[in-house]
C-alpha cells in the first residue's frame, strides 16, 4: 500500500474507533434506562403487590351456643343454614373485650373481623353440628382496615382523624396482638375467591376463569382463521392482483388500528347486529380474535415466507400438488414461527383492557363463569376495576393481579421462545 | 492469427507469445534450408558447416514451444479453435524441426561433397528442386502466418511438381551413375540432398493441412482436398 | 476486460439453429417454443430433439435461457406468475402444455434435481419415500423399504447411509445431499431426469461422483442437464445445445461442439471470448 494512503488511514483511525465508541455507549446507555424504567416498575409492583399474598388472621373464642343461635332441641338443616351466626359472633367479640360501650364502639367492634367470619362460622357448624353448645377456638379473616395495619399501612403517629383506627380500635389489636390473637398467613383466597367489594375477601379466581375462557374462544378461533388466511395469501392467492393488495394493505393497517375500535364494532355488530350477550367470555372471545387476527396473519406470512423455495420446488418437482406441498412440507417448515406469532398475538390479547371495556365485560361479577355464555372478567378489566376503588386494601390487590397477569405473560412468552428454539429447523 | 479476444487477457497473451515463438522457428527453418540450398549449389564449404552447426537452435525452440504448449493445454483446458490451433501448433513444430534435420543432413552432404573435391557437377542439377523447395516452404510458412486457407490449399497441389521434380533428378543421377560407377559415392550425397529437398516438400505439405486443420476443423491428411468441399 | 459495449462488436446475426437439432429417436421434442416473462422474452423460437437414454447438456452464459427452457420441460414455470409459453413441447408426441395434460403426472415422468441440494428437513428415509407414497407406488412397509433401498443404491448413497436412514437428510454432506436428491427422484422411476446445474454447489471429488452417477443413469434415463461448467457437458454429455440470449444457436454432438463448433457464437464461448 502506499505510504501516503497509509497515513491517511492511520489519521482518520482514532476518529473512526472513537464514533464507534461514542455509538456504543449509546447503545448501552439506552439499554440501561429501560432496565431502569423495568426494574423501577417490577419493584414498585412487587412492593406494593407482595402484601397481598398474606392475610391477617383473628382468632375468636367462640361460645357456639344453640340460643343465640336461636335453635331449638330438634332443628331442620334449613334452621340451621338460616340460624343467627351474626349474633354469635357478636357476642363472642363482646365476651372478649367486657367493656365496650356505646353503639358506636360496639360496631366497630363487630368490624374487626370480616363480614365473612358469618359464613365461615355457618360452614363449619353445618359441617360439624357436635359443635353446638361448645365453646370454639376459631380463626376468621379480619378486615381490611385491620389487615392494612398489621401490613404496616396505619401510622399510629398520625391525628386520630386522619386515621382509618381510631384509638379505641388499636387498643383492642393491640390486646389481640399481645393474646397471639392476631396472625398473617398466606392468601389462599386471593386464588379461590371471586371478586367482592370486601378486599379481604376479594380473590382473582373469577377473571382467572373468565380470562382463560376468552383466551379459549380466541384461540379457537384466530388460529384458524388466521394460518388459513396467511396460508392462502401466502401460497395460493395471485400475485400482483389488485384485489389481494387491497386485502394485505388492509390487514396490515388493521394492526396499527386502536384496540377499543374493534371493541366498539364488536359492540355494533356481535352484540347489536346478532345479538350476543354482553359481558361475557364469548363475545369478549370474538372481539379479541379480531383484534389478534391481524397479528397472526403477519407473523405467519412472515414464516411461510422464510421457508425457503427450494422446498417447495423439490415437492413440485416430485409430482406433489399445490396443496401437498403446502401442508406436507411448507407449513410444517413454517409451524415454529406460526406457533410463535399465535402465542405472541395470545398474549397481546390477554393483556388488553380497552375493547372489553366497550362490551361490558367491565360489570361487578361475583360468581365464577362456569361456561363463555356467563357473564364473566378478565384479569386486565379485574385491575382496572380494582385500581379504581376507594379501599386502601384494594391497591395491595391491584398490584398483586398485575403480578400475576404478568406471571402469565412471561410465561406464555417463554413458551413462544422455547417453540422456536424447540422446532427451529436448519437448512 | 485471430482476431477475438479472450477474456482472460493472460491466456491471450500465452497464446500470442506460442504464436510468435512458432512463426519465429519458421523464419529460423527458413534461413537455414536457405542457406543449406546455397552451400549446395555453390559448394561452400562453411555455410555448409554453419547449417550443420545451426539446427540445434531449432531444436531447442522446439523443447520450448512443446512446453508452453501442455502448461497451456494444462491451465486453460483449450476447447474448439484454441484446442485446434495448440493441436496444429505442437504438429507444425514438429514437422518444422525435421525439416531443420533434413537441412542438417544437406549440410553435411554437401561438407562432404566438397571435401571429395567433386567434379561431376550434377549438384547443379538440384539448383531448380531447390528454390521449388525454398519457394513451397516459404508459401506454407506465410499460410501459416496469415491463417490463408487457399495458400495453403494451393501448396498442398504444388507438392506434386516437387515430387515430379525429385523423379526426374533421380533419374538423370541414376543415368550418371550408370555412365561412369566411380562416382557412385559422390552421386548418393547429392542424392540423399534431393532426398532431404524432396522430404523439406513433404513437411511444408505437412504444415499445410495443420493449417487447414486449424481453420476448417476438418483433418485433410491423406486426403483429396478440396476447397469447394464443406 | 472486454466491456459491454465492445461484446457488440461481435453481435452476430442468429437466425436458426446450427448443427443437428434433429434427431431420430426423440424423447422430447420442442418446436418454436418462445417464453415470455410479462412481457419480456426469454426464449425465442427453440426448436431441439432430446434424444432417449441420451445426456444432452445445454450450456450458455448466464441469462441465456438455458435453465428457463429446462423448466418447460416438465412445467415448473407454471408456479412462477406472469410466465407464458407458446409452441409445442411434445414428451414421447404428447404436448405436455395440452390443456387435458396434468402438471402433477407430467412431474412424476419428468424428474427435477435442482442446483442447490434441496432435501425435505425430514430423515433420509423419508425423503426417498416421499415420491412413492404421494403416488401410492408401494402398497407395504415392505415394499417401500425396498424401493429405498433401491433408489439410494441406484444413486450410489446406499453403502455411505445405510446404518443412518432415520437420520435427517439435511446433516449430509453436499455432494450426499445432492445424491439423496437424484435418488428421491430416480424413486419415483421418472422416464427422464432435468438438471439445473446439479453439481455447482459442489467440490470437484464430489462433482466427479455424480458425472459417474449421470452417466450410469442414462442407461435407463433420458437425461437433460443445464451446467455452466463446459468441462461437465463436455465429460457427461451425448448432445450440447448452446444458448445465446435466448436463442438456441447451435445443437451439435458434444464432440464436435468442443472442437469444431459451427457457430461463432458457440466458439466464443466455449474458448472463453465472453460469457
Amino acid at each position: 500500500m502506499n505510504k501516503n494512503t497509509t497515513e491517511i488511514i492511520k489519521l482518520k483511525l482514532a476518529k473512526r474507533y472513537a464514533k464507534e465508541k461514542r455509538f456504543k455507549l449509546y447503545g448501552i446507555s439506552a439499554i440501561a434506562v429501560s432496565i431502569a424504567f423495568l426494574l423501577s416498575l417490577l419493584i414498585n409492583i412487587s412492593v406494593t403487590g407482595l402484601p397481598a399474598f398474606q392475610q391477617t388472621y383473628i382468632n375468636i373464642e367462640v361460645d357456639i351456643d344453640s340460643k343465640l343461635l336461636k335453635l331449638d332441641s330438634q332443628y331442620s338443616e334449613q334452621e340451621l343454614f338460616r340460624a343467627n351466626y351474626s349474633k354469635v359472633v357478636k357476642q363472642s367479640l363482646k365476651a372478649m373485650f367486657p367493656g365496650v360501650k356505646g353503639r358506636k364502639q360496639k360496631r366497630a367492634l363487630r368490624q374487626l373481623v370480616s363480614k365473612s367470619a358469618i359464613y365461615q362460622l355457618r360452614d363449619f357448624v353445618i359441617d360439624n353440628p357436635s359443635v353446638i353448645d361448645t365453646k370454639q377456638s376459631l380463626w376468621f379473616l379480619a378486615r381490611d382496615d385491620v389487615d392494612v395495619f398489621m401490613k404496616g399501612g396505619i401510622d399510629r403517629s398520625l391525628p386520630e382523624s386522619d386515621r382509618r383506627l381510631k384509638d379505641f380500635q388499636l387498643v383492642w389489636v393491640d390486646k389481640l396482638l399481645s393474646e397471639n390473637r392476631l396472625e398473617k398467613r398466606f392468601n389462599v383466597s386471593f386464588f379461590t375467591e371471586d371478586d367482592s367489594r370486601e378486599p379481604e375477601q376479594a380473590g382473582i379466581k373469577g377473571a382467572m376463569i373468565g380470562s382463560l375462557l376468552t383466551m379459549l374462544v380466541t384461540m379457537l378461533l384466530s388460529f384458524p382463521i388466521g394460518v388459513s388466511t396467511a396460508i392462502y395469501l401466502e401460497e395460493f392467492a395471485p400475485k400482483n392482483n389488485k384485489w389481494v393488495d387491497l386485502i394485505e394493505i388492509n390487514i396490515n393497517n388493521l394492526a396499527a388500528v386502536p384496540s377499543i375500535v374493534f371493541g366498539l364494532l364488536g359492540l355494533a355488530v356481535f352484540i347489536g347486529l346478532f345479538g350476543v350477550p354482553r359481558s361475557v367470555p364469548l363475545i369478549g372471545g370474538l372481539v379479541l380474535t379480531l383484534m389478534t387476527l391481524p397479528t397472526i396473519i403477519i407473523t405467519s406470512r412472515a414464516a411461510l415466507k422464510a421457508v425457503p423455495p427450494s422446498i417447495r420446488e423439490a415437492a413440485l418437482a416430485l409430482g406433489a400438488s399445490r396443496v401437498q406441498t403446502t401442508f406436507h412440507h411448507v407449513v410444517p417448515a413454517a409451524m415454529p414461527g406460526i406457533l410463535t406469532g399465535t402465542i405472541i398475538g395470545m398474549a397481546q390479547a390477554l393483556g388488553e383492557t380497552a375493547p372489553l371495556l366497550m362490551i361490558g365485560m367491565v360489570a361487578f361479577i361475583a360468581d365464577v363463569p362456569q361456561g363463555i355464555t356467563d357473564p364473566s372478567t378478565v384479569l386486565p378489566v379485574q385491575i382496572y376495576l380494582w385500581s379504581d376503588s376507594p379501599e386502601r386494601a384494594f391497591t395491595e390487590r391491584t398490584s398483586a393481579a398485575i403480578m400475576v397477569l404478568l406471571g402469565f405473560l412471561i410465561v406464555m412468552n417463554f413458551l413462544a421462545v422455547i417453540m422456536r428454539k424447540k422446532f427451529e429447523k436448519k437448512w | 492469427m485471430e482476431t477475438q479476444q479472450h477474456i482472460s487477457q493472460q491466456y491471450n497473451k500465452e497464446l500470442e507469445s506460442v504464436k510468435s515463438k512458432v512463426l519465429n522457428m519458421g523464419g529460423m527453418v527458413e534461413s537455414q534450408v536457405k542457406n543449406a540450398v546455397s552451400a549446395l549449389i555453390e559448394q561452400n564449404d562453411e555455410l555448409a558447416k554453419k547449417v550443420a552447426e545451426s539446427d540445434y537452435k531449432i531444436n531447442k525452440i522446439e523443447i520450448e514451444i512443446d512446453e508452453n504448449c501442455a502448461q497451456l493445454i494444462a491451465k486453460r483446458q483449450p476447447a474448439a479453435g484454441d484446442l485446434r490451433l495448440i493441436i496444429a501448433i505442437i504438429k507444425v513444430i514438429t514437422d518444422l524441426e525435421r525439416i531443420g534435420d533434413e537441412a542438417e543432413k544437406i549440410g553435411r552432404h554437401v561438407q562432404k561433397l566438397v571435401s571429395t573435391k567433386d567434379d561431376t557437377g550434377m549438384h547443379a542439377e538440384l539448383a531448380n528442386l531447390g528454390e521449388k523447395v525454398i519457394a513451397i516452404l516459404h508459401d506454407a510458412l506465410d499460410a501459416l502466418a496469415r491463417m490463408d486457407i487457399e495458400q495453403a490449399a494451393k501448396v498442398v497441389e504444388t507438392d506434386k511438381q516437387i515430387d515430379e521434380e525429385f523423379n526426374r533428378v533421380s533419374r538423370v543421377l541414376v543415368t550418371h551413375m550408370m555412365e561412369d560407377p566411380r562416382n557412385i559415392k559422390n552421386m548418393l550425397h547429392v542424392t540423399w540432398c534431393a532426398r532431404a529437398l524432396e522430404r523439406i516438400g513433404d513437411h511444408s505439405q505437412n504444415i499445410c493441412e495443420y493449417v487447414i486443420y486449424l481453420v476448417k476443423g476438418q483433418d485433410v491428411r491423406h486426403t483429396e482436398f478440396n476447397l469447394d468441399q464443406q | 476486460m472486454i466491456d459491454i459495449e465492445k461484446r457488440e462488436e461481435f453481435d452476430i446475426e442468429i437466425d436458426k439453429t446450427v448443427g443437428k437439432p434433429f434427431i431420430d429417436d426423440a424423447k422430447f421434442s420442442t418446436r418454436n417454443v418462445d417464453v415470455f416473462y410479462d412481457d419480456k422474452q426469454a426464449i425465442f423460437d427453440a426448436n431441439i430433439d432430446i434424444g432417449k437414454n441420451q445426456i444432452i447438456a445445454m450450456i450458455g452464459p448466464s441469462g441465456c435461457g438455458k435453465s428457463t427452457f429446462l423448466r418447460c420441460l416438465n412445467r415448473m414455470n407454471d408456479t412462477i406468475q406472469g410466465c407464458h409459453i407458446s409452441g409445442d413441447i411434445k414428451l414421447d408426441n404428447e404436448d405436455i402444455y395440452h390443456k387435458h395434460q396434468d402438471p402433477v403426472l407430467l412431474r412424476a415422468r419428468v424428474g427435477m434435481v435442482f442446483q442447490k441440494p434441496n432435501p425435505f428437513p425430514k430423515s433420509i428415509y423419508d425423503n426417498v419415500a416421499y415420491g412413492a407414497k404421494l403416488h401410492g407406488l408401494a402398497s407395504n412397509k415392505i415394499e417401500l423399504d425396498e424401493l429405498v433401498e433401491k433408489s439410494l443404491i441406484r444413486a450410489g448413497l446406499f453403502k455411505e447411509v445405510k446404518d443412518s436412514l432415520h437420520k435427517p437428510g439435511t446433516g449430509l454432506s453436499g455432494g450426499q445431499q445432492q445424491r439423496l436428491c437424484i435418488a428421491r427422484t430416480i424413486a419415483i422411476d421418472p422416464e427422464v431426469i432435468l438438471m439445473d446445474e446439479p453439481t455447482s454447489a459442489l467440490d470437484p471429488i464430489a462433482t466427479a461422483v455424480i458425472e459417474e452417477l449421470m452417466i450410469d443413469l442414462s442407461k435407463k434415463y433420458t437425461i437433460a442437464i443445464v451446467t455452466h461448467s463446459m468441462q461437465q457437458a463436455a465429460r457427461v454429455s451425448q448432445r450440447t445445445a448452446y444458448f445465446h440470449m435466448g436463442h438456441l444457436v447451435e445443437v451439435n454432438d458434444t464432440n464436435t461442439v468442443f472442437t469444431n463448433p459451427e457457430h461463432q457464437l458457440t466458439e466464443n464461448y466455449i474458448t472463453g471470448r465472453f460469457g
